[in-house]
């Protein structure tokens, strides 16, 4: 008996291991220059429309149980005459050393193939370990069917992503990088025998930014747009490792992640905001 | 005692019979189509191949239902005065869709391509059975008249059986990513 768990645990060890898979398939990932951000919030609305989240409502929202994957923070900096507004839109940052990954009871979240930090819905039993883990705080948990409650109700449920599962109560849920794109671009790529090419995937938020701040690609790829963005060399694997700072790798001087200092290794790069007139750039 | 037994054979027997005639027959494994369709006659003694009637079955996730416009492509001119004819007549002067009852249905949450599948050249039998013989559409294979298992579970288990193991004889090893749970799931 003792051997069999020993074997059981040995098996699920790797699965616990931040980093298990020694290289990515593709390595998606997000670029956004925050000095294009305008904070419009088109890329909440398009991710709610094509990700079939609810409309919660404003009694909900205020106990804080909204259920947008995404969330643009505001700050405001100084006193009335020179105001100074930024943005910042926060959403699942994929992180290769995810603390979400870790906590889970029943490997409902884990890392693909993809680099993609993924949420089973079907294996989610709703122990919220996860959500208090991250410290993006972007994961996000269905406390009700919202269905049920009349969050689709006739002709809204017309509008619903047939791509994507309608979630019921006591599932945890999150970015996925509008993976159903990314699954129907794969299924073209192999048909014509190829890799997916630079700019075939859109999601949501990406396609709907009306000043392009929002720029999805490849990480692996050292032509691809992320890649050049960010200022990356090919295969960027440093920025797995703990204590790898973006800083030192990167050609472009306005990348960062945001808590880099956590070593949960997010793998979407902010392009630091250049301000007229102020000493510090952006913020962190 | 023998009196109970007794009584127990006749229920466990009037309860098999029941449970069969009801699964054969009232169950969602072979709902009575609006149209009784025989895929027997179609496919078989007229060899029709699966992919003339679904056509979006190598191009799409689904492998669709045929237009009505297809029935009649055939049925304007063949065994037009037969009475099951005249109900896609009626339809087809309606121009209505004939409301075909989905038998193998998948749940919400499940990511299936009708293409990738035939592309490495799954047979349709592997999944819907032999088809070729059935004149109403079944889930329930039968031998010698009783019911016998499903022709597919349909359950996970049985998809990754395939994805590990059986794809050998179609791609010469297992599935690449096929056991990744957003390979199937959504």
């Amino acid at each position: 008996m003792a051997g069999f768990l020993d074997r059981l645990l040995e098996r699920f060890k790797i699965y616990r291991e931040p980093g298990y898979y020694k290289r990515y398939d593709y390595w998606w990932a997000m670029v956004v220059d925050l000095d294009r951000c305008t904070g419009c919030g088109a890329c909440v609305t398009a991710c709610q429309a094509e990700n079939n989240t609810p409309v919660v409502g404003e009694e909900e929202s205020g106990k804080g149980r909204v259920l947008n994957w995404m969330r643009i923070e505001r700050y405001v900096e100084g006193e009335y005459p020179d105001v100074k507004v930024k943005f910042i839109p926060v959403f699942c940052a994929h992180c290769d050393k995810a603390p979400c990954e870790v906590a889970c009871p029943v490997y409902a979240t884990y890392h693909n193939q993809d680099g993609l930090n993924v949420q089973v819905y079907n294996r989610c039993v709703g122990t919220f370990t996860c959500a208090t883990y991250c410290p993006y705080d972007v994961r996000r948990f269905n406390w009700f069917t919202y269905k049920d409650k009349g969050s689709f109700e006739s002709p809204l449920d017309e509008q619903l992503n047939p791509d994507v599962t309608v979630r019921t109560m006591g599932v945890m849920e999150k970015c996925t990088f509008c993976i159903q794109r990314i699954v129907a671009a794969k299924d073209r790529a192999k048909d014509e025998n190829r890799k997916v090419r630079d700019g075939e995937v859109i999601p949501a938020c990406v396609q709907s930014c009306p000043s392009k701040a929002l720029t999805f690609g490849d990480l692996n790829d050292p032509n691809s747009q992320v890649s050049k963005l960010a200022g990356l060399p090919a295969e960027p694997y440093y920025l797995r490792e703990s204590g790898s700072k973006l800083a030192k790798i990167s050609k472009n001087p306005r990348a960062y992640r945001l808590l880099e200092d956590l070593n949960a290794a997010p793998t979407i790069i902010y392009l630091k905001r250049v301000m007229k007139g102020s000493s510090t750039i952006g913020h962190e | 005692m023998k009196r109970f037994l007794l009584y127990l054979t006749v229920a466990i027997i009037t309860f098999t019979i029941g449970y069969n005639i009801n699964l054969i027959y009232f169950s969602d494994r072979a709902p009575e189509q609006p149209i009784n369709f025989s895929h027997k006659v179609h496919a078989a003694d007229n060899s029709i191949p699966c992919l003339y009637c679904h056509i979006y079955a190598d191009k799409s996730t689904i492998s669709g239902v045929p237009s009505v416009q297809k029935c009649m492509g055939c049925h304007k001119i063949i065994k037009t005065d037969s009475p099951e004819i005249q109900k896609v007549v009626s339809y087809w002067e309606k121009k209505e869709p004939i409301p075909w009852i989905k038998v193998y249905n998948l749940p919400d949450y499940v990511y299936f391509s009708h293409k990738r599948h035939v592309k490495a050249s799954v047979p349709c039998q592997r999944c819907h059975g032999d088809v070729a013989k059935m004149d109403r559409i079944t889930r329930q294979t039968v031998i010698f008249g009783v019911p016998f298992l499903r022709v597919s579970p349909l359950k996970m288990g049985w998809c990754l059986d395939c994805h590990k193991n059986g794809a050998k004889e179609f791609i010469g090893g297992p599935v690449r990513n096929g056991t990744d749970c957003w390979t199937c799931h959504k």
